[in-house]
């Protein structure tokens, strides 16, 4: 069975790839954290010390901003997501195909039964939102329900049916909101170090603190920019995991195949979809998916790119 | 100062054997729920064929051999539930029969017409669907709990903890195969 050992070893990559970026992201906020305060204990004492406690206190204050940001964020995104998008709550007598394909899958996840939602509009495309394993959300279009077959659906209901097990939009809420918070305080950073320079000028000149305001300068001009693509690049680690994963659910990676294949050609945007919440979906419903988007910025990954992939794990 | 050590390795001996055993309980736990999960699929299937070959029967009236077949091989699922060894195969007989069933029902248009049909229809197909998938996510959680079980160093342990082998749920390979639907 070298497909059962394929879509592991993708899923075990694309897991190891994620924690990579994580790694990266927390260093990137915790350096910044640490800047800032070290920079802070050298203005107000005069001399830099080797190890600064304040820069330290700025490390952990970072990290605590960071986590209550993201524990606000997961309690009220849930339900500002789902009213966004504009999506209604149905019953199985609404769409007995839809719901009775989210049941299935849910039989071939082992996770509780999530809600089942349809959106009323004739683009194709799907996405899923839940923070714990048992209180998901699984919506598709209504056009996506007219277009697709069983099969077809089967794939892309069990794409989505992996970002609720695999805890995607925790993953994701938590690297947007420290990416959040890392361009703010960059910004905040900026600001201060013009008012700083400004009045620093008739004070004698520490170059410990000189060099290091340099670095602070550098670093709060690249690291929103980097901090952005770290988290483009997670979202595009998700995507892959949740497309492995699909099949490992179906053992048929042909329906996702045939479906995404649907989806390139007919996924245009829509009312309720908006940049806050384009990487919830299956596929992109902003940018074009045809043309080469810049591949360090984009959501998600290129769809020939994931059928692709799709293919090798048919084995 | 030696005592502290052999406490020290007590407590962690200790603290090892309650994390096997609680990874051994979980994974045990996860692959009975997925067994009942099975159940409740294959009751549901014994419960909706009779009512699809009576909705069908007048439509398809030439297939008396087929839909007799299929009820047959109902009656002896029903009749084998509860025994394990036996109730595989009479149920992989009976997967065979209701995908022969299915197919041949594409055969007459005029079912499509009926949306009690249809719906039944729809019924047994993700019923179907459900048999397969709980008995996949059955067999992959007993295949992590064996292989959780016989690795190195559970191992030692597991055994006297009473964490036997768990069983897959096999469908034996020949009765598996695309069934033939006979042309008279």
């Amino acid at each position: 069975m070298s497909a059962t050992t394929d879509f592991v070893a993708a899923q075990a990559e694309n897991r190891r790839n994620t924690m990579v970026l994580l790694t990266v992201l927390t260093a990137l906020a915790g350096g910044i954290g640490y800047l800032v305060g070290a920079l802070m204990e050298g203005e107000s004492s005069g001399s830099l010390p080797a190890v600064s406690q304040v820069g330290i206190a700025g490390a952990g204050l970072m990290a605590a901003v960071s986590i209550g940001w993201s524990a606000i964020s997961l309690a009220v995104g849930d339900k500002m997501v789902l009213s966004m998008a504009g999506a209604k709550e149905i019953e199985k007598q609404d769409a007995p195909l839809l719901y009775n394909v989210v049941e299935e899958i849910s039989i071939a996840a082992g996770v509780p039964m999530p809600r089942v939602m349809v959106l009323e509009t004739d683009a194709l495309n799907a996405f899923a939102t839940g923070n714990k394993v048992g209180s998901g959300t699984i919506a598709v279009t209504r056009g996506l329900l007219n277009t697709l077959d069983r099969d077809e659906l089967q794939g892309v209901v069990a794409h989505e049916m992996a970002h609720l097990r695999n805890l995607d939009t925790r993953y994701m809420v938590v690297v947007g909101v420290t990416v959040g918070l890392i361009a703010l305080v960059c910004d905040m950073a900026l600001r201060t170090l013009n008012w700083g320079s400004t009045r620093s000028s008739d004070r004698k000149g520490s170059s410990g603190g000189g060099i290091l305001i340099i670095v602070l300068l550098v670093v709060a001009i690249l690291a929103p920019l980097a901090a952005k693509a770290v988290q483009m690049a997670v979202s595009r680690q998700r995507e892959y995991l949740a497309d492995a994963t699909s099949v490992q659910f179906t053992r048929n990676p042909n329906g996702l195949i045939s479906a995404l294949g649907k989806l390139a050609e007919k996924a245009a945007p829509f009312p309720g979809v908006s940049r806050a919440t384009q990487h919830l979906f299956i596929v992109n419903p902003i940018n074009r998916f045809t043309s080469k988007t810049p591949a360090l910025l984009a959501t998600h990954p290129d769809i020939a790119d994931r059928i692709a992939r799709l293919r090798n794990l048919g084995g | 100062m030696s005592s502290w050590i052999f406490l020290g390795i007590v407590v962690a001996i200790g603290l090892w054997l309650i994390a096997v055993y609680n990874g051994l309980v979980g994974g045990r736990n996860q692959a009975q729920t997925a067994w009942s999960q099975i159940d409740v699929q294959l009751k549901r299937r014994h419960d909706l064929i009779p009512n699809l070959v009576q909705v069908v029967k007048d439509a398809m009236a030439y297939e008396q051999e087929t839909l007799t077949k299929v009820i047959q091989a109902r009656n002896n699922a029903v009749a084998a539930s509860g025994n394990a060894a036996q109730s595989g195969p009479a149920e992989a007989a009976l997967s065979q029969a209701t995908h022969g069933l299915l197919a041949l029902m594409e055969n007459y248009p005029q079912l499509k017409a009926n949306d009690n049909v249809m719906q039944l229809q729809e019924e047994l197909t993700t019923t179907e669907n459900k048999i397969a998938f709980a008995r996949q996510f059955y067999n992959d959680s007993v295949n992590t709990y064996n292989t959780r079980r016989q690795s190195f160093p559970a191992v030692l342990a597991a055994a006297s903890l009473g964490f036997g082998p768990m069983d897959l749920f096999n469908m034996p390979e020949s009765e598996r195969e695309v069934p033939k639907v006979a042309l008279r």
